[in-house]
Formats: structure tokens, sequence, C-alpha cells
């Protein structure tokens, strides 16, 4: 296990310097259909936050209490989606039961979420990396804060973008992809804020 | 009359919505399970040799003894010209030369990156002073930007040098202790040097134990 | 014969997968800095598209409508674990720079995508050739960018030097601002001909 490398660090650098949206590229689908209204990007946001943060925490204990112990940590695809999936469902299901506002407002981003590639792509990568416990809750909770954050400064920015002039090959995805390349660039500027070591 | 033609189809019904679906996934993810499994189980052998072998790669690289790329080629000169320290964690390499007299010495190093570990092999002279070479053996760095550590052009540049080392920026180095950066990656080239100097500090005080 | 052929045109052109609705770029755009990664990513990607909508094809007519989304998960999954496991055995060098993407392409929306809108209601020959295409359609894109960025990035193609030293690497093509860029020039220009095509008509 990593214990060199301290949670609250990962946390930090989770939401600004390796942003999961704006360093690794994970998460587009939504991102790109979704950043047109503020409101829903927050709705979005707050849902993708809520399952990352949890899904990492419960694939860490299925990976290393159960994969590893039975050597099937190669099933760790399937499985990862399987537990996403399902709390997912568990989630919808509960949310409907206890609060019919909740639902109406979260209820229908939730199936939107359970094939976000950056949800399975936190569990992959804090595999990878080998993260602790915290470590990895760290990095789901603050993965989800910086995805929530990228989506959230483009919902602002596509809102003034709506009265601006646009070339017509460029409206919709295109625009907003280069947008998305000039926040990623202005996110690199955060690169040396953290210190892990 | 009528009642008894239900009574059939509802549980026919019944079976088709519980019981197939529950049958169906059972099924077909046993079927998908196992030739998953089957691939894994007929490769599980070559990884494993992959692996050691990667190790040993890297050990002959940092040594600046060239490699075979044939496997067996590589076990052989590996058991003729290296002697791995005691342990099961092996700390350092003794390289050899033909005549079985120690030519230099391979440290093993274990250091903290931007992302995850990063662990590396760096060679040394039988003073543990001009280095010989340098790999890197695990690391997570973003590929692209920090990953370009292990890119030959970083790697190179530290044959023949003697630390400690300082970062320039890339393509700057001239003095014969500074060490091209990478642009764009400041974070992952200053733990890569924290990790090099650590091991150069240690280097010469290990070299005068394995003699 | 016809119909094949429309099935097999169709996602290479204007319903690419890519241009038209931006599928699926998630699993790729990380690993387009250099072109042999792009090529073996896209390689997968075929292997795994063309497959799993064979496969879904042949079952449709078993897969009980309620667990639908649950079993197109599997199979996909279960392709993908395979091309994850021989790209570790066979090529481990270039499965340690693909990391954690290789098993991203579960969630790659085209895949499930082409399950569910093509596979479910198509002859398995059919879904073969659809999956073929679209799996296709997905790879030139990515690799005409990738050309791009690791030529423009690096000076280099495929590793080999192309660009003597007389050029300056443009850095921001490596990293993730460059994906970005390239793909929306890329969009802007295909949207651009199409929309002059439509222009010509009128």
């Amino acid at each position: 296990m990593n214990e060199t490398i301290y949670p609250v660090a990962i946390f930090f650098a989770a939401i600004f310097t390796n942003n999961i949206l704006l360093t690794n590229y994970l998460g587009m689908c939504s991102f790109l259909s979704v950043s047109k209204e503020l409101k829903t990007s927050l709705g979005l946001g707050a849902a993708v936050t809520f399952v990352m943060a949890t899904t990492t925490l419960l694939n860490w204990i299925v990976y290393h209490q159960l994969l590893i112990p039975l050597k099937l940590d190669y099933l760790r695809f399937i499985v990862f989606i399987i537990v996403i999936a399902a709390f997912v469902q568990l989630v919808e299901m509960i949310i409907e039961r206890v609060s019919e506002g909740l639902y109406a407002a979260l209820g229908i981003f939730l199936p939107l979420i359970t094939v976000n590639c950056a949800i399975l792509g936190v569990s992959l990568f804090m595999v990878i990396r080998e993260y602790s416990l915290a470590a990895s809750f760290a990095y789901g909770l603050g993965s989800g804060i910086g995805w929530s954050l990228a989506i959230l400064a483009m919902a602002g920015i596509r809102q003034k973008l709506a009265k601006a002039r646009v070339p017509k090959g460029l409206e919709g995805a295109g625009i907003t992809l280069i947008i998305t390349g000039m926040m990623a660039l202005a996110f690199m500027g955060f690169t040396g804020m953290i210190n892990i070591s | 009359m009528s009642t008894e033609v239900e009574k059939p189809k509802k549980k026919n019904l019944f079976f088709m919505e519980r019981i197939y679906p529950i049958f169906f996934m059972a099924a077909i993810t046993v079927v998908f399970i196992s030739v998953v499994s089957w691939f894994y189980l007929s490769t599980e052998d070559l990884v494993l040799l992959n692996e050691t072998l990667f190790l040993k790669r890297a050990v002959l690289y940092a040594a600046d003894i060239e490699a075979p790329d044939d496997g067996y080629a590589l076990e052989e000169l590996f058991q003729r010209r290296v002697r791995e320290s005691e342990g099961s964690d092996p700390l350092y390499f003794r390289i050899l030369d033909e005549q079985g007299n120690t030519q230099g010495l391979v440290l093993f190093t274990i250091g903290a990156g931007l992302w995850g570990e990063i662990n590396a092999v760096l060679g040394f002279d039988p003073a543990g002073e001009t280095m010989t070479g340098l790999e890197f053996t695990k690391q997570n760095e973003t590929p692209g930007l920090g990953a370009r550590i292990t890119e030959a052009w970083f790697k190179e540049q530290f044959r023949g040098k003697k630390g400690p080392f300082v970062m320039v920026p890339e393509g700057t180095a001239a003095a014969a202790n500074e060490l091209d950066s990478i642009t764009g990656a400041t974070r992952t080239s200053q733990s890569v040097l924290g990790i090099i100097n650590n091991a150069v500090r240690t280097a010469a005080a290990t070299a005068k134990e394995v003699n | 014969m016809g119909k094949v052929k429309k099935v097999f045109l169709d996602p290479l052109g204007k319903n690419n997968p890519v241009f038209a609705q931006i599928l699926g770029i998630c699993s790729t755009l990380a690993v387009t800095n250099r072109l042999d990664n792009t090529v073996v990513m896209t390689l997968g990607v075929l292997f795994t598209t063309t497959l799993s909508s064979f496969t879904i094809s042949l079952l449709r007519k078993y897969i009980p409508s309620r667990i639908r989304m649950m079993v197109e998960t599997l199979i996909i999954a279960s392709y993908v674990i395979v091309v994850d496991i021989v790209l570790r055995a066979y090529y481990p060098d270039i499965w340690k720079q693909l990391g954690p993407y290789v098993g991203l392409i579960i969630t790659n929306c085209i895949i499930m995508g082409r399950a569910e809108a093509f596979a479910m209601s198509n002859p398995p020959g059919l879904s073969l050739i659809d999956g073929l295409a679209s799996g296709i359609g997905y790879s030139y894109v990515l690799i005409a960018i990738a050309a791009v960025r690791e030529l423009l990035g690096s000076g280099t193609l495929w590793g080999f030097t192309v660009f003597g030293d007389w050029w300056t690497n443009w850095a921001v093509m490596i990293m993730p601002p460059g994906a970005f860029f390239m793909l929306a020039v890329f969009i802007w220009v295909v949207k651009g001909s199409i929309l002059k095509e439509e222009e010509e008509k009128k």
C-alpha cells in the first residue's frame, strides 16, 4: 500500500492539477451535453460527486478484501461496473421513496451517471496507483468536485456564449471543446501548487 | 373453465418474467467469465515472465550493458554478469565483467512521484560515484508529461555523469552536474531529481559495503 | 448487397459516431499524444465493437428485456477484459502506457449505443458489419488527431523523427488542451464541409 502519498494532497490535486476531466479526459459525454444549463449542471455535478466518492470507497473494499484474496483481480472491470450500476440503482430507488423533490431534481441524472466513464475511471486509477483506503476516498471525492467545477464553469461560460456569434461549423460541440481546451490550459497554471512528498 | 386455462398462462408468465431472466443472467455470466478466465490463466505465466524480464532488462540498461531481445539470451547474460544482494527485496545488484570482477553497482530505489510511487534502478561505477545509467521500473506520472522521464533522451543523459545533480530547463544542460528537466512537468522533474540525488548520496557508502 | 453497403458506409461518413454525437472519445483521447498508442487503442475498440455487436445480435431473441443493459454490459466488459489480458501478455510496454484507458473502453458510449440501436434489432451479419464500420469510423478520426498531435508536439510519427532540429515542438499539443483543440478543429472542418454541401444543394 502506498503510505507515502497523503490523502489531503491527493484531494486538492484531484480538483486542480490533475482534474479528471481537464487533464484525464474522462466524463466528456455528459459534460458536453449537460453543460448548457447552469442549474442542471449543478445537479449533475452533485450527483456525480456523491456517486464517485462512494463507489471509489466501495470498489476499494471489494478489490482489496474480495478480489485480491480470491485472485480474481482480473475481473475487476466487470465487478466495478456492477458495483457502480447496483449502487446507482439503489440510490435511485431510495431517493424515489424518500423524497419526491430530490428525485425530481436528481433522479433523471442517475442513469446517465452509470455510463459516465469518469466514475469507472477513478476506480481504475485507484487500483493502478495502489492508493490506500483514505487516499482512495480523497481521490474519489476530489475528482467528483473537480468534475463538478469544470462543468459549472463551462455552463457559466456557455450561458454567456449564447449571445456571442460563433462560426456555424463550431456551434455546439466544436466551441465547447475549444473552451474546454482553454480551461485545461488555465488549470495547468495550478501545477506546482500541490507538493506531494 | 376459463380460470383453468388462465392458470397455466399466469404460471408461464411468472416464469418468463421472474425465473427466466435470473437463469439467463446466471448462465451467460458463467459462460463469459469462463472464457475470460481461460484467457487469463493461459497468459498468467507469460505475464509473470515479462515482469521478471522487465526488471532484469532495466538493471542491464542501468549498467550500460547491451541486452539481447531474446528472453533466454537475456536470462543467460543476467546470470553471468549480475549478482543480486541477499534477501528477497533486492536493494542492489553487483555487476561483473566477463572475467568475474566487479565492474559496477546498480541500486534499486523507491520514491514518491507526483501521483504515486516511482521505482528506479541506478547504475554506478565500482566506487559508487560516476553513473553508468538509469531506468525506471515503475511510475504513474502523467502520460506525455511526467511520464516522459521514461524517454530515451532523459535516461541517456545520466551516463558518465557524477551527482548530486541540479535541474535546468529542457535543452539547456551544459555542466557535468546539470540535467534537462521536462517542460511542463515541473513536479515530476523535481521528485525524480530528489530520488536520484538520494540514491547518489548513498551510492558511495553502499559501494564500500559491496567491496 | 445494397443494404450491406449502406450499413457499412453510414458510420464512416456523416453518421460517424464521433462527429455526429461526440460519442466515446473519452477513453482514447487521452492516448492520442502518440500515434502507436492510439492505433493499439482503436484496434481494441474495433475488436470490442465488432464482436459485441455480433454476439448481442446473436442472442437478441433470448435476452429478457428487463436485464437488457446488464447483459450488454457483461458482454462488452468480457471482450474488453480479453483485450486487456492479451495486451498485458504480448505487448507489456504498450499496455503500461495505456493504463486504465483500456478498461474504459467498456464505458465507451459508442459500443453500448450501437448495441442498443442496431444489434438488438438486426441480424448478426449486419450487426457485425455495423460494429466494424462504427469502429473504423471512430478509429480514423482518432488516428488523424494522434498523427497531428504527435507530429506537432514531438516532431515524430510513430517514434520516427520527421521534423528535424529546426522544429520547435508545440508542447501544448502533447498536453490535454492540445487534444481538445484538435478535436474541435476536426469537427469544425467536417461540419464545415457538411454545411457547405447542404448550402450547395439549396
